[in-house]
């Protein structure tokens, strides 16, 4: 395999937490619900994921309860903004916090103090016949695990479900002007509390993908910042699917960029390279901002009763 | 995403000031709820565990207590938790969310420990106060590059403060493994400052470095500051209702920029006192876990100045206690995380409910 090949299918492998945890922040945001519990949910979606395929030697059963987890503080998120009417960055926090404890405590109690690193089998590569004999991109694109493909078709399905039907047109209203989906009869709490369940479900995967994919272990620090980049990346794909698939692309190729930097072991610092991701992020995100189109409602709670909003 | 973070339901009567009764409904009950609530929670799940939960509360509760080594670092682990919170607070009170108060301390830390190696010979009339200031200097610039982000394009703070917490990571690592390392250290840390870059400590034995008489001089300037002048109220006003602030004058970007410095200002202080009073050097892992429980102490407090002190304190006991409770009876530290989170989020839902309940009285 050449070089550019091996380099090209790491970078897809390395999309799929940015691309999932990303996706879940677009759909609630795309009703209105700023999620910022990401690091946390994925924290714990690793946490979980990790935990059950060691125990039961399932991953799809880890990953499915990973998706579960996070599920649920999703439907927390948007059950706390919609009928409580609480603040979305204070409840997000919160939940952020929750699940950070959690994620480390049931590690703890279930591995305990253990000599050697617990490690789990990594998700098995399912390689299409034919089209991953494709010169270059072919390994990269068709010899994946099951969870680059559903991430693929997840990010279609997404695009096509939000801009080329009723029910997704709907969903987008209630993000851009509640009240005024509330007055053709679209349910905006309801709305809202399925997106989030769905994006919180999405992030735990993505969180459940590090140890199952990359690393085969659990650690505290596995996350390292992926979730807040995706918070990022959501920005600067513009809350559409199909630009926020391009900038994981480009948040992925970082990730590599920097790990592979130091391993063939160029003269330059490790720290540097280790900070080339965040640092790329703050400078794109300088543009990011400006061509943005951000959801009208992003952030902001709706209240039926109240005449201001 | 202009409604203020943290004020009363806006359904509340705005009529006549609420009888003393409603006003102790509204303010203390959600906190005795929110208490009581994240303990039985949390004790319902040790007891699952299978741990004791009376020999596991006892010793959160009381080991701050028990010895004055526990006191001491009670109070030790204090002063980083009050100016993280402050340093959350200040931005919070116009609505922005400054979640990089760990990279603020920890390049606060290195560039106070790099002072303090450099000019390691000067006596401490002159180090020490070279010293903080470098501290704070550094947290302020590191915050800087975030408030600029902000005011000048428009950059979500929550995203440019988070991501310079992973970039302050390198820098230490750099400056503690290649500048100044200090090998037999066992991780990454820096050498240790000269003599007269250390503080002092004060009461005792054992006694807390002096850097706590600091902390408690800078609190008590930013509850007067935000709540007795003029800069203060332009603060709140900015917060409470930015486009009224706005007509009125108040540059209501400029305020949230300054905010933003401020906060990271107290960071980097933090880490320029736990350089000169705990752990005399920089190194890996010292921001600990201050910038989560530092932004759930400014969220329990409600953003008030004068309350993230008390909850402070509070929440530093619960730490003490976690990491003995872990030696003890063996419920696992991260325990006290879930019942913070918990106490923060009962203390939002009583809230609702409290609001209701005022509500239906009135």
């Amino acid at each position: 395999m050449t070089e550019f090949a091996s380099l090209a299918q790491l970078t897809v492998v390395a999309m799929v937490p940015f691309l999932l945890a990303s996706l879940g922040t677009m759909l609630g945001g795309l009703a209105g619900v700023f999620s910022v519990s990401q690091e946390g949910v994925m924290l714990l979606g690793a946490s979980v994921g990790f935990l059950v395929s060691y125990g039961t030697g399932s991953s799809v059963l880890g990953i499915l309860l990973a998706a579960g987890i996070g599920g649920v503080f999703g439907f927390a998120l948007g059950w706390a903004t919609t009928v409580l009417r609480l603040d979305q960055f204070v409840v997000g926090l919160a939940l952020f916090f929750a699940a950070t404890g959690l994620a480390g405590l049931l590690y703890r109690i279930v591995i305990g103090q253990s000599a050697t690193t617990p490690r789990v089998d990594t998700l098995p590569r399912l390689e299409i016949p034919l089209l991953s004999d494709i010169p270059l991109l072919g390994r990269a694109l068709f010899a994946q695990n099951l969870l680059v493909y559903l991430a693929a078709l997840l990010a279609v399905g997404l695009w096509f479900y939000l801009y080329r039907t009723r029910s997704g047109l709907d969903l987008r209203s209630v993000g851009e002007n509640p009240k005024a989906a509330d007055s053709l009869g679209i349910p905006v709490a309801r709305t809202r509390l399925w997106t989030t369940t769905a994006g919180g479900a999405l992030m735990g995967v993505a969180g459940a993908f590090l140890p199952l994919v990359f690393t085969a272990t659990y650690t505290d620090t596995i996350i390292g910042g992926r979730g807040w980049l995706a918070i990022a990346l959501t920005f600067f794909g513009g809350w559409r699917p199909q630009f926020i698939v391009a900038g994981a692309l480009f948040f992925a190729a970082m990730d590599v960029v920097a790990l592979r930097a130091e391993v063939s072991g160029i003269d330059v610092p490790s720290q540097v390279l280790l900070v080339v991701p965040y640092v790329a992020t703050l400078l794109v995100m300088i543009f990011a901002f400006r061509w943005a189109k951000v959801p009208q409602f992003l952030g902001r709670n709706y209240d039926r009763e109240s005449r201001t909003a | 995403m202009s409604a203020p973070v943290l004020t009363e339901e806006p359904g509340a009567p705005a009529t006549a000031s609420p009888g003393i009764g409603t006003r102790l409904l509204r303010g203390v009950l959600p906190y005795v709820l929110a208490l009581v609530l994240a303990f039985v929670v949390s004790g319902i799940v040790i007891v699952a565990l299978g741990y004791d939960v009376v020999g596991a509360y006892r010793t959160i509760l009381t080991t701050s207590f028990r010895t004055g080594f526990g006191f001491t670092e009670t109070l030790t682990k204090w002063v980083p938790l009050t100016l993280l919170a402050l340093g959350f607070t200040i931005p919070l009170a116009v609505n922005r969310f400054n979640i990089g108060g760990e990279g603020q301390l920890l390049v606060g830390a290195t560039a106070a420990a790099g002072v303090g190696i450099v000019h390691a010979d000067l006596p401490a009339a002159v180090l020490l106060p070279l010293v903080i200031v470098a501290g704070v200097l550094s947290g302020a610039l590191w915050a800087g590059i975030a408030a600029f982000l902000m005011g000048r394009f428009r950059v979500n703070e929550i995203l440019s403060t988070v991501l310079l917490n992973f970039v302050s990571f390198q820098v230490l690592d750099y400056v503690a493994t290649e500048v100044w390392s200090d090998p037999a250290a066992g991780v990454a840390a820096t050498q240790r400052v000269g003599a007269g870059a250390l503080l002092p400590d004060v009461g005792g034995p054992p006694g807390v470095h002096a850097g706590i008489l600091l902390a408690v001089l800078v609190t008590l300037v930013t509850i007067v500051v935000t709540r007795r002048t003029a800069a203060g109220f332009e603060l709140r006003a900015a917060g409470t209702n930015p486009r009224a602030a706005g007509i009125n004058g108040i540059r209501v970007e400029k305020v949230a920029v300054l905010a933003l410095i401020t906060g990271g200002a107290l960071g980097g202080l933090a880490g320029a006192l736990e350089v000169s009073g705990v752990h005399g050097r920089a190194l890996e892992g010292m921001q600990s876990n201050f910038l989560l429980i530092g932004i759930i102490v400014g969220l329990i407090a409600r953003g008030s100045a004068l309350w993230v002190p008390v909850v402070a304190f509070g929440i530093a006991i619960l730490e003490v206690g976690a990491s003995s409770m872990q030696r003890t009876v063996g419920v696992p530290a991260e325990m006290v995380l879930i019942i913070e989170a918990l106490i923060l989020i009962f203390l939002l839902l009583s809230d609702v409910i409290a609001g209701r309940l005022a509500r239906r009285a009135a």
